[in-house]
């Protein structure tokens, strides 16, 4: 008990610092995510790497997915890393009944964590080799190489769709596990199409399209500025991931170790009702153990008298 | 002097948010300024310094890392890794990020590794040089 709540204690310690790091990247990311469609919107049909279809190319039958997945590198958080893992499997498996067991090969994992690492491993999932990165206290300068390794692959072309699978903190109570597609971009009809759902639902405000439509200048071209775009996104994305993920590991642990402190509280409150009890009969019994041995020699002793 | 909001976001802390008469910062050919009701834009920006005037014609200025910078109508948004006043950069860690960087771009490695690198020396070395400018003269 002394160490599930010193457990507690420090991770209610990381918690803290975690969310005063999410609460600060926050603006930031927002203001990422909203340029980026702002930008997406406005972008002129370009034939570029970042956007080109290799992923619904039907031609080529063979895509290789990457996931990049981010675990703890702890256990001892509840649900927390079961239920990343659980859902990369599920995707993981969904494909395999899609295209049949040999494009399991296909899909490339990229673990952060040493916890998913084992996992896989011990699974015998194909992950990346040399992609030791630990999920915690994360840095910009992890995000920058984890975003160089993709980008790398994606450019050469041996990567065709990234994914992303990280989890989001809704609230202190709830999490969950997100999925989502870094690469490629979204084209501008489908972000066009996304705002349209979102004002048919009464989310947003009509206007903004039409706004949007506006003429828009990229300075100096739009495909320099779409390179800068994307290794500001991927790398804004992964960092805002990564500190959501340890946000939420903290989290999962304090109330992991929480329960287990009740737990072993409530186990300790019983036992010792129980000693008690226990102690309580055992004197008992001695006592009438006395009492009766000493009836029995008054009895004795007056028979005894009498004859 | 006509003024427009300004943001100066970086990933860990929000820098900058008010009132701004000019901005100046590095652009891909050079520097660019912008000023109050300049045209809708979006473009890159470099490592290097910015420089803005607040609404008092106070200029201050701050090391940022490359980004991306937006210009709407009422407003000017500027998206960069980071962003730190000069006197808040540690010169001998900066100086010791840049022997690094040198270090690592002297020898073989991988070409994302090299661009990792070669990116490093550039953010160590804008910030030696903004902190260098404002430092008292010993």
């Amino acid at each position: 008990m002394k160490i599930t709540k010193a457990m507690y204690l420090m991770s209610s310690m990381k918690l803290r610092k975690a969310r005063q790091k999410l609460s600060d990247t926050e603006p930031y990311f927002f203001a990422l995510e909203e340029e980026i469609t702002d930008i997406l919107l406005h972008f002129p049909a370009l034939e570029d790497v970042f956007f080109d279809n290799r992923s619904e190319d039907k031609r080529e039958t063979v895509k290789h997915r990457a996931y990049i997945v981010m675990t703890a590198d702890k256990g001892m958080a509840g649900a927390y890393n079961h239920n990343v893992l659980k859902r990369t499997q599920q995707l993981l498996n969904t494909l395999k009944q899609q295209y049949g067991d040999d494009k399991e090969r296909e899909n490339r994992l990229f673990v952060v964590g040493e916890l998913g690492r084992a996992f896989f491993r011990g699974q015998g999932y194909p992950i990346e080799p040399d992609f030791f990165f630990s999920a915690n206290n994360p840095t910009m300068h992890r995000a920058r190489q984890i975003t160089g390794r993709i980008m790398d692959l994606y450019v050469g072309e041996e990567l065709d769709e990234v994914f992303l699978i990280y989890t989001r903190m809704v609230n202190s109570m709830k999490e969950t596990v997100e999925v989502e597609r870094l690469l490629p971009l979204k084209t501008s009809e489908f972000v066009r199409k996304e705002i349209q759902d979102k004002i048919d639902q009464g989310l947003l405000n009509p206007e903004v399209i039409d706004e949007k439509d506006d003429w828009y200048l990229f300075y100096p071209t739009p495909r320099a500025i779409l390179e800068k775009l994307v290794l500001n996104y991927l790398t804004g994305f992964i960092y805002g991931a990564m500190v959501e993920a340890h946000a939420s590991e903290e989290n999962a642990r304090m109330m992991a170790m929480q329960s287990a402190t009740d737990n072993a509280q409530l186990m300790l409150n019983e036992l010792s009702v129980e000693y008690n009890r226990v102690r309580q009969a055992a004197i008992t019994q001695e006592i009438t153990e006395v009492i009766s041995g000493a009836k029995a020699l008054k009895k004795k002793k007056e028979a005894m008298k009498k004859g | 002097m006509k003024t427009f909001r300004l943001r100066v976001l970086a990933c860990d802390r929000v820098f900058y948010d008010g009132e701004c008469r000019m901005l100046i910062f590095p652009s891909f050919d050079g520097e660019m300024a912008v000023m109050a009701g300049h045209e809708r834009m979006s473009t890159a920006i470099e490592v290097g310094e910015i420089r803005f005037q607040d609404e008092k014609g106070e200029w201050q200025s701050a090391i940022v890392s490359d980004g991306l910078l937006k210009v709407e109508k009422t407003k000017v948004s500027l998206l960069v890794y980071s962003a730190e006043r000069p006197d808040e950069i540690d010169a001998f860690r900066a100086e010791a990020a840049m022997e690094r960087a040198k270090e690592q771009l002297s020898q073989q490695q991988s070409i994302v590794e090299y661009h990792i690198s070669r990116a490093n020396l550039a953010r160590a070395m804008a910030r030696l040089r903004g902190a260098g400018k404002h430092m008292p003269d010993a």
